[in-house]
């Protein structure tokens, strides 16, 4: 009996070595798998389910403070290029971000879907779109990293009642400037309005908006002060047409769910809307601006739920956040369908992350992994 | 003299007859038993062993048991045209003897037929109907009928009968053999009622099924109240009567604090009511009656909201 067994497996993985030898011949064919084209503005509907690399000068102009998942970044690593599938989801946003009238009130889209389905990639395509395509970005890597786990929280000096999440506050404010480099150096950013911080500093009105910028990143005591003073500046010029703003915040729910991770003085618990930071981006996904769009991506991870019982983002939001993003436009991201599933693993065969390929390896997977892209990656691992 | 003498001596003979009988036959009786007895032991020369355990020997034989003869069962003896209701008045657990029916009922073993009605346990587990056949019931109602008044001639139909009589008032009442004639779940009354015939406002229905809780039921709309803290029927059936004055009276008060009412504390929904309503209106910059497609989408947004289905079939405004 064992011995049958034994020669059993002998045979079959002979076939799986003649089945890789004869996939080399195959992969000598042009990759279809590959989008030549790096700027986001010009992918169509024809590059579905193909890899795009994102330039090194551009990731690390807006991916270098986050943005792109830990995992990811790993495997970029590893493949020694930056690539995203371009999927639809993403692929819809940029179509009517090409399309929608700026001089309406904000739009806003949902980005929801199950874990490891890719909500973030779509997202981190969006940023390089808004990016390669001229828009003021206001990008937050993940709410979760606030609400979860901030660096350290104190009282905030203005208002007594709410909490400051300074040093996250300021590494934000470095994102931003990271990201807007090229915008803050023109002249038209401006402030709209004198600020006063304490006797001796203050901001006057038409000062440059990155003299803001530089003040909270310098004097972290106000650093979540002049994130709330630069969401009403970003409204302001947005609204009087200077520039076109993107909104893109990561793991929003986490803004209205009660149970955060941030305590006061005697371990009490501080719930979001008493935590500074949570007011500006409030006040940027509301709809009372022009010239703007905004991209709000929900995951349960962000508020701790690694299982969430819903993805929906009616369950996410709660009715309080619901209320606040509604009407939007939701983008559910599923898992891989069969096109995306077949051109992720060339992708990865391509990379020689998959070096013993045999046909039936393709149905074994995709029925393993569901086809979820988070599920396969890790799966795939070990092949 | 000699005579005399002679006689005496017949006399004396006599006496002494009568006092062998009486007297020396038992006692040469018992001589000759216990001469035997000296006789037996001295023969066998053994002393009787003490035997405590029982061990060997049996010490006492037992005596069979007497088989008694059953009765043939009475099935056999009854007439074709006897009166069933008196034969099984009232209800009782089957007997196989007392019912005239061939009856089968059980497991079938392999190769066996259905185990017949002697001795068999499930037709004595299920409950049966033998003292309600139609004879009988018809006769009850004969003899009931003297007590009852005839039924209104106007009240012909269901409708007219709850539009006339909204109140359902049900109790039980108790039969028993026992010393007492009273039973404790006699007292329970229970009330059922259409909300629909309260002349209720919108208001006041709200608050009514907030003080009534689970005693109303959505699908067929009845209200249902079960009153059993008063030790007797009456009292049960006045306190009934009393809760439904006086929630219909309390949910038609209005008071102060009910202003404080907010939209959490809402029962549904209410899209008119709701931030989504204002939001659409701000974003358009006109009244929600005048956007296209508004209802659809006011639709399936109070269908999320309210069915709280975790599905999301919001439409695209803009589409």
């Amino acid at each position: 009996m064992l011995q049958s067994i034994f020669r059993e497996c002998i045979i079959k993985s002979d076939i799986r070595l003649l089945s890789t030898v004869a996939n080399i011949q195959l992969k000598e064919r042009s990759p279809n798998f590959r989008c030549s084209e790096s700027n986001p503005v010009n992918h169509t509907v024809d590059n579905l389910a193909q890899f795009y690399k994102i330039p090194k000068e551009d990731e690390k102009q807006l991916f270098s403070h986050g943005g792109l998942t830990k995992t990811f970044k790993t495997h970029c690593q590893t493949f020694n290029e930056t690539c995203i599938m371009i999927r639809k989801p993403a692929l819809d946003i940029i179509n009517s971000l090409k399309h929608i009238d700026y001089s309406k009130p904000a739009y806003r889209f949902v980005i929801y879907g199950s874990n490891g389905s890719g909500r973030s990639l779509s997202l981190a395509h969006v940023v390089h779109y808004g990016y390669k395509a001229g828009f003021l970005l206001v990008h937050v890597p993940w709410v979760g990293d606030w609400m979860r786990r901030c660096k350290e929280s104190s009282v905030s000096t203005l208002d007594e009642s709410l909490t400051d999440l300074n040093l996250d506050a300021a590494l934000w404010l470095t994102h931003f400037k990271n990201q807007n480099s090229h915008f803050l150096k023109e002249e038209q950013f401006k402030m709209s309005r004198d600020y006063d911080w304490n006797k001796r500093e203050k901001i006057l009105k038409g000062a440059p908006l990155s003299e803001l910028i530089d003040f909270g990143i310098s004097r972290v005591k106000y650093a979540s002060q002049c994130v709330v003073v630069l969401a009403d500046e970003i409204k302001k010029l947005s609204t009087s047409g200077i520039c076109k703003t993107l909104v893109l915040i990561d793991g929003f729910n986490a803004f209205f769910h009660s149970n955060t991770r941030i305590f006061k003085e005697k371990k009490q618990i501080v719930p979001p809307n008493k935590v500074t930071l949570t007011k500006p981006f409030l006040n940027l996904t509301n709809f009372d601006w022009t010239n703007a769009a905004v991209v709000l991506c929900l995951d349960g991870i962000a508020i701790g739920q690694m299982d969430s019982p819903s993805e929906m983002p009616r369950y996410l939001l709660g009715k309080e956040g619901f209320e606040h993003v509604d009407p939007f436009v939701p983008i559910p991201v599923n898992n891989y369908n069969e096109k995306e599933f077949i051109s992720c693993l060339e992708y990865y065969k391509d990379r020689k992350w998959i070096q013993q390929y045999y046909p039936e390896l393709e149905k074994e997977l995709a029925f393993v992994s569901n086809s979820n892209p988070f599920r396969l990656l890790e799966i795939v691992a070990s092949l | 003299m000699e005579i005399l003498n002679y006689v005496k001596k017949l006399e004396y003979l006599q006496l002494t007859r009568n006092l062998n009988k009486c007297v020396l036959t038992p006692i040469l009786r018992c001589a000759s038993i216990a001469s035997k007895r000296d006789h037996n032991e001295t023969e066998t020369d053994d002393f009787k062993p003490l035997n405590l355990r029982h061990v060997k020997g049996q010490s006492n034989i037992r005596r069979p048991m007497r088989k008694i003869d059953a009765l043939p069962p009475r099935t056999q003896q009854m007439a074709i045209d006897q009166d069933w209701g008196s034969v099984w008045p009232g209800p009782r657990t089957f007997h196989p003897a007392t019912v005239p029916l061939p009856l089968r009922q059980g497991y079938v073993k392999k190769g066996e037929t259905i185990p017949n009605k002697y001795g068999n346990a499930e037709l004595m587990k299920i409950p049966n109907f033998l003292h309600l056949t139609p004879p009988v019931i018809k006769r009850q109602c004969e003899a009931l009928k003297k007590f009852c008044t005839p039924w209104p001639k106007a009240l012909d139909s269901d409708e007219k009968c709850e539009k006339h009589f909204p109140i359902e008032v049900a109790s039980s009442n108790y039969c028993h053999s026992s010393p007492s004639i009273r039973d404790p779940l006699s007292r329970i009354i229970t009330v059922k009622l259409r909300l629909s015939s309260l002349k209720l406002d919108k208001h006041a229905k709200d608050k009514f099924l907030r003080l009534v809780g689970e005693r109303y039921d959505e699908t067929t709309d009845i209200l249902t109240l079960v009153t059993d803290r008063c030790p007797t029927k009456k009292q049960n059936y006045d306190y009934a009567m009393y809760l439904i004055t006086a929630l219909y009276h309390e949910s038609l008060t209005v008071e102060e604090w009910e202003k404080l009412k907010s939209e959490a504390d809402m029962e549904y929904y209410n899209w008119n009511d709701s931030k989504s309503k204002i939001n659409v209106e701000k974003i358009f910059g006109k009244e929600s009656k005048n956007i296209s497609h508004i209802d659809e989408y006011s639709e399936s947004i109070s269908n999320l909201m309210n069915e709280g289905k975790q599905f999301f079939y919001l439409i695209n405004l803009y589409a």
